[in-house]
């Protein structure tokens, strides 16, 4: 058993506000083509009073990846921190593993022979794929690495209202576990003191 | 026929329905519990929830059952005619009589052009099927393609060949009798088989080949093009995924019976029938062969006084 | 805002807004235009329990967060308010002491309050009788509420009115001058604030000092220029009084004199020539105008980073220029944040290409026109240099001279300082710790001196004048119809030597108002009142006794220079109640209204508008998408998210036009212009409206003009611009265009 906790997304739809700042950042930081949307923002029951909400969706790197087991080529892995990746010199494009998935994570651009689809695209938790880590080759087929470099993932850096939180699931739990206990008890305003400017 | 398509899905549905459960699916990937969370409130999400009808059937079926189903029936087809052709042996019929002419040039242009469609198609969509063991990458994405092109080749040959079988293909009681006596193929004597110019086996592979080929190229069309939007699924209550998803499964499924079928025909025209194979490059068919085993189309022809 | 009591901006900030128990929102959709600060208001719902009540003609991304949420008709935030204000007054829920201690003119307010009562104040906004009580129960009961707007409640003909009744909503609850209350405008987009604060308007001189002889006298000193030379870059010395132009109405300087035009007074002239530096020119209404103005323009000269639409609008061949301004991340300096504070931001980049900076550009037009050398003298003047570095010394230069929103420590030293130690300060309070101990995040306005500390939340008498503390500001006198306007005893900011009101600080009445003696030094160098005095004496002496240089007052709630003296309800120009027009009817057409002769009544009399065109047409914007949008529009990625122009439309409404989702429709205004766009299906407008964003532009009246474009610089979504159809109608006082309020017409393209 690995020591590894598994990372997760995971993303507060009391929070979201719909803004697409996952999105946009994503596309621009992996500059990946206009037909690819490897997060997405899904605003439901959209002008409706008190139903009316978003929530930001990409792969969710489930634990028990059902694309990663109807692949037929077998082209998924999934690293020891849960972060469910894919060889793209593997995939044929064949489209089951967005035929198994809930979330229609997976992406086809249309760069195939002939204009066709091409190999599967999806959300990397910015963690880039099977090449060297943070290679020319890396980042042309995956975009960038950002977990390597130990950042967050962009879109989740740039969600403005840090409604989309990413990292091991403890510390998602965390988090969320403190923003819930926190309900009703005032703001959190460091107790710094205040010493005068003038004088004294 | 819709309803029909329906009863065979809701079918494979509930076969799988009693598989289910040895899949874990992905509920306890969606984050943090969280009990007054919108998003546990499974209406809303309204794809993870269809997910749970052929999302979960797809995955189900894809990992247990494809793979296996595909390399069962193929080997147990080629292991039954195997035993055939050493048990029973193939049919000989003398060639040396008068020679009937059954197929005209067209004909067999179509023919081939179709059986060209299916050694492209059905080897190509094995090597998809079994990716795994060929390590994926151009090979098999080269196999997709070519299967894809093998496909439009079939759209072409498929059309006309419908049509210009379409009546000698219609079933009569002779197929009756021929499915009650296997064609005739369980005995190494030579009896005589009620059949027309088609026999029972050969209209159904007719019929599985047009009609389950039509079915065959929407289903496959409908993977191919992924991205479509029809006021017709909408009106059904199916979302695009799922018209996906029921696809590959059609698909599937499918394949299996055409794959049996064309193994079947193969050695019917190859082994089972020693010089069968001559009716579809010259257009002859021996006399012999005509009257024992298209003894309808036999009595015909000689009414007819054309032979 | 500043008519009511001294400023007109932000009185806290967003950050302040985490500390409000209440939150209501009238005309502005932060979830969409500030999604970074709408963390703010998410968080006092989460820790504060803090109910978010938004007032808005549609059910916006913001609403969806909302606790409670009405659904007005456009253009009757006066009506609710009164409506508040009266059930308020009813129930005893005002805070009587600072009513008392603290403003002026409340039982004017008191009186109008009255005749709103809930039954009318549904019949007028649409809004239930019900949802009004609930609203008013949940807001006036919890402090401190804090009170939110933007364009949505400026954009009218009654804008001002309705900028002064927000206020006084405030003042009647005492949420004023509090952490969590204020009334918190939310800007536009980046650095407005600083914007108007260094004079891109036309009736002021940087820092809000008036047209008079004394403030231009003030500056020709402090630019280190001759006043005779001033005054001599002027036609006439009257036009250095007058008020010029507004960007809602240039147009009608160009078009006066052609059949059907608005009158104007330009010293017998037409507007012949336009420079446009960074501004999208589809963002204000009357497109059709702007067109046809531009057309007979003989130069139009255009800076900005990527093609301004001006050029894809006009059929203007020749004279045309388009000079590359550098994006902000080509250059350096200061700006300034909704809240008041300055932000330094440094170069990332040199400018692009042949792109040249903004100053850069005006500087080269200053050589050009002969006036370099008085153009930039202000910035040698404080350490007497022969040449300048900029932009610090421009920083030091409006540090020195603006004194009358506190400017004096925004010194390009301290500003850096700042953007290098921004990680020591607080995100609620915005107070510094560690090195930064005893000053606030950018030093927000006022900053009386270069060791203040800055104003976090202006009008607040619990915290020293040194800390950021001060009353409201005696800007209108002593005494109006009889009653003192000085605060009332015991209401000074905390540590104040005089606890009472008091006027604002003069060299005459220093030593009588403070109780100090000045020496004889001091009273030579002092200037002659706390605005024009560069010696800063007023400023250190008032630290010293803990006393606002700017006095304190009342705040007002009866402004007897406007032509409302307390905000009331009128309705817009193109109403679709016709009985309420004559109920309550719009002001008299207004001549020489910044040099244009305006109509309003003429306009709401003409016809009965509301028959041929009878739904209600609101604009607003997208959360991808900026102003006119020629930046997010070239943006692939932004692009996608809304690729082409559109109309929300409720599918009720489209029913009845016979409009499927996604078909091609044309919107009609009143002022005979049209577009043709999108309908997309949404409850989120009520089935007599619809909603159009205002990004767009490349299309013009069903025709697609993007040919225009030069090669290579189309951006990837262009669509009709909104403001073709926007409604005429202009604010009595400020000349905002009334887009948030207009009529039009649908049918099927």
């Amino acid at each position: 058993m690995s020591s590894f906790a598994r990372m997760k997304f995971y993303c507060d739809e009391k929070r979201c506000i719909d803004c697409d700042g996952c999105s946009v950042a994503c596309d621009e930081a992996h500059e990946l083509p206009v037909g690819i949307s490897r997060r997405k923002v899904i605003l439901l029951n959209e002008g409706i009073e008190g139903k009316e909400f978003s929530t930001s969706v990409a792969c969710m790197h489930c634990t028990d990846a059902p694309c990663e087991q109807v692949c037929p080529v077998n082209c998924f892995y999934i690293r020891e921190d849960g972060i469910v990746l894919h060889d793209k010199n593997i995939c044929i494009g064949c489209g089951y593993c967005l035929y198994a998935c809930p979330f229609g994570a997976p992406q086809f651009p249309t760069d195939g022979a002939f204009g066709t689809r091409g190999v599967m695209d999806k959300c990397t938790m910015c963690a880039g794929g099977p090449e060297p880590t943070n290679s020319d080759a890396e980042r042309k087929l995956y975009g960038q690495n950002r977990i390597a470099e130990g950042k967050v993932p962009a879109c989740a850096a740039m969600c403005s209202t840090k409604a989309l939180i990413v990292g091991d699931a403890q510390s998602v739990s965390k988090i969320y576990r403190e923003r819930v206990a926190s309900v009703g008890h005032g703001v959190q305003s460091a107790p710094y003191g205040w010493s005068k400017a003038y004088g004294k | 026929m819709k309803k029909v398509i329906l009863l065979c899905l809701s079918m494979i549905s509930a076969f799988a329905q009693s598989y289910a459960g040895k899949v874990p699916l992905v509920s306890q990937n969606q984050g943090v519990y969280d009990g007054t969370s919108r998003l546990n409130s499974p209406e809303l999400l309204h794809n993870i929830m269809l997910y749970q009808n052929w999302g979960g059937l797809f995955v189900n079926l894809q990992i247990h059952w494809f793979r296996t189903l595909f390399f069962g029936i193929t080997v147990g087809v080629l292991v039954v005619f195997f035993l055939h052709y050493i048990v029973i042996g193939p049919k000989k019929f003398a060639h040396d009589g008068k020679a009937i002419y059954v197929y005209n040039l067209f004909k067999r242009i179509i023919h081939w052009m179709a059986a060209l469609a299916f050694v492209i198609v059905i080897p190509t969509g094995f090597m998809m099927i079994f990716g795994k063991e060929l390590g994926g990458g151009t090979l098999v994405l080269d196999a997709r393609y070519l299967h894809s092109i093998g496909t439009v080749l079939f759209i072409v040959s498929v059309i006309p060949m419908f049509l210009m079988w379409l009546i000698p293909m219609l079933a009569t009681f002779d197929d009756v009798k021929w499915l009650f006596m296997a064609g005739g193929y369980l005995t190494k004597k030579k009896v005589v088989v009620p059949a027309g110019q088609f026999n029972a086996g050969q209209k159904m592979w007719f019929w599985l080949a047009t009609l389950g080929g039509f079915v065959m190229i929407i289903t496959g069309a409908a993977m191919y093009f992924e991205d479509f939007d029809l006021a017709i699924l909408k009106s059904l209550n199916l979302d695009q995924i799922d018209i996906l998803r029921i696809s590959a499964i059609v698909h599937n499924f499918l394949g299996m019976a055409v794959t049996a079928l064309f193994v079947t025909h193969l050695y019917m025209s190859l082994f089972a029938i020693k010089g069968s194979l001559d009716s579809m490059i010259s257009g002859n068919k021996s006399e012999d062969e005509v009257k024992y085993m298209h003894s309808s189309f036999y009595k015909k022809l000689k009414k007819e006084d054309k032979i | 805002m500043a008519n009511t009591w001294g400023y007109g901006a932000m009185t806290n900030s967003l950050n302040d807004i985490q500390n409000a128990k209440a939150i209501i929102i009238f005309g502005a959709n932060p979830a969409v235009n500030h999604p970074v600060g709408f963390r703010h208001l998410l968080v006092a719902k989460e820790r504060n329990n803090a109910q978010i009540i938004v007032v808005d003609p549609r059910f916006t991304r913001t609403a969806a967060h909302a606790d409670l949420y009405a659904q007005i008709r456009p253009g009757t935030d006066i009506a609710f308010m009164y409506g508040m204000l009266n059930i308020i007054f009813k129930n005893g829920w005002e805070n009587k002491e600072f009513i008392n201690d603290r403003v002026y003119g409340m039982d004017d307010i008191r009186k109008e309050a009255a005749k709103w009562t809930p039954e009318r104040v549904s019949d007028v906004t649409g809004v239930s009788t019900q949802k009004l009580i609930q609203i008013t129960n949940a807001y006036a009961r919890q402090t401190p509420g804090t009170l939110l707007w933007a364009m949505g409640l400026t954009q009218h003909t009654i804008g001002s009115s309705n900028t002064r009744i927000a206020p006084i909503l405030q003042l009647a609850l005492g949420n004023m001058g509090v952490e969590g209350g204020g009334c918190n405008i939310l800007r536009g987009h980046d650095n407005v604030q600083g914007a108007t604060d260094m004079c891109c308007l036309s009736h002021t001189l940087p820092g809000y000092y008036g047209l008079s002889d004394g403030s231009w006298k003030y500056f020709a000193k402090s630019w280190g220029v001759d006043y005779n030379w001033l005054k001599g870059r002027f036609k006439a010395k009257e036009w250095m009084n007058k008020k010029g132009f507004t960007l809602a109405r240039w147009y009608a300087g160009v078009l006066a004199g052609k059949a059907g035009e608005d009158k104007i007074h330009n010293a017998g002239t037409n507007l012949k020539a336009l420079v446009v530096l960074g501004n999208g020119i589809t963002s204000i209404d009357q497109q059709a105008k702007v067109k046809e103005a531009l057309d007979n323009l003989e130069l139009i000269v255009i800076a900005d980073p990527f093609v301004n639409e001006a050029v894809v609008l006009t059929d203007k061949k020749d004279d045309v220029f388009l000079l590359p301004a550098a994006s902000q991340f080509e250059t350096s300096g200061c700006v300034t944040a909704t809240n008041r504070s300055a932000q330094w931001r440094s170069q990332v980049i040199e400018p692009l290409y042949e792109s040249k900076t903004d100053q850069d550009l005006m500087f080269e037009l200053a050589k050009r026109l002969g006036f370099y050398k008085e153009f930039t003298k202000g910035m040698l003047m404080k350490e007497n240099k022969k040449s300048f570095k900029w932009p610090e010394d421009a920083t030091d230069e409006f540090a020195r001279i603006i004194k009358t929103i506190g400017f004096t420590g925004w010194t390009s030293k301290r500003l850096k300082n700042h953007q290098k130690n921004w990680d020591k300060f607080d995100h609620v309070s915005l107070m510094g710790y560690g090195p930064m101990k005893g000053e606030y995040y950018g030093l927000p306005w006022p900053c009386w001196t270069e060791t203040h500390s800055g104003s976090p939340v202006l009008y607040d008498i619990n915290r020293s004048v040194k800390e950021g503390g001060m009353g409201f500001r005696n800007r209108f006198g002593l005494m109006h119809d009889g009653v003192d306007l000085l605060a009332g005893k015991g209401s000074a900011p905390k540590d104040s030597a005089n606890p009472d009101g008091y006027p604002e600080i003069t060299a005459k009445n220093i030593e009588k108002v403070l109780g100090i003696t000045l020496s004889a030094s001091e009273k030579k160098r002092i200037g002659k009142n706390w605005k024009v005095d560069t010696s800063n004496i007023i400023a250190q002496k008032c630290m010293e006794r803990g006393m606002a240089p700017y006095g304190n007052a009342k705040a007002r709630a009866n402004v007897w220079t406007f032509p409302d003296r307390i905000p009331m309800h009128r309705e817009p120009l193109h109403s679709p109640r016709q009985d309420l027009v004559k109920e309550y009817p719009t002001y008299k057409d207004k001549p020489n209204h910044y040099r244009v002769d305006t109509r309003y009544a003429s306009e709401q009399d003409k016809e009965d508008w509301s028959k041929k065109f009878p739904i209600n047409l609101i604009t607003g914007r997208l959360v991808n998408m900026n102003g006119a949008g020629v930046e997010t529009r070239s943006s692939k990625y932004l692009a996608k998210l809304s690729p082409e122009m559109f109309c929300d439309i409720n599918p009720g409404l489209a029913a009845n036009h016979d409009i499927k989702n996604g078909d091609m429709m044309w919107i009609h205004s009143p002022s005979d212009t049209k577009i043709k766009v999108k309908a997309r299906f949404t409850y989120s407008v009520a089935e007599d409206r619809v909603f159009l964003p205002m990004h767009f532009a490349g299309y013009f009246q069903g025709e697609d003009r993007s040919a225009h474009y030069p090669k290579g610089h189309k951006p990837y979504a262009v669509g009709e611009s909104a403001n073709t159809v926007t409604n005429y109608g202009y604010d009595i006082v400020t000349q905002l265009p009334e887009t948030k309020g207009g009529l039009c017409r649908i049918e099927k393209a």
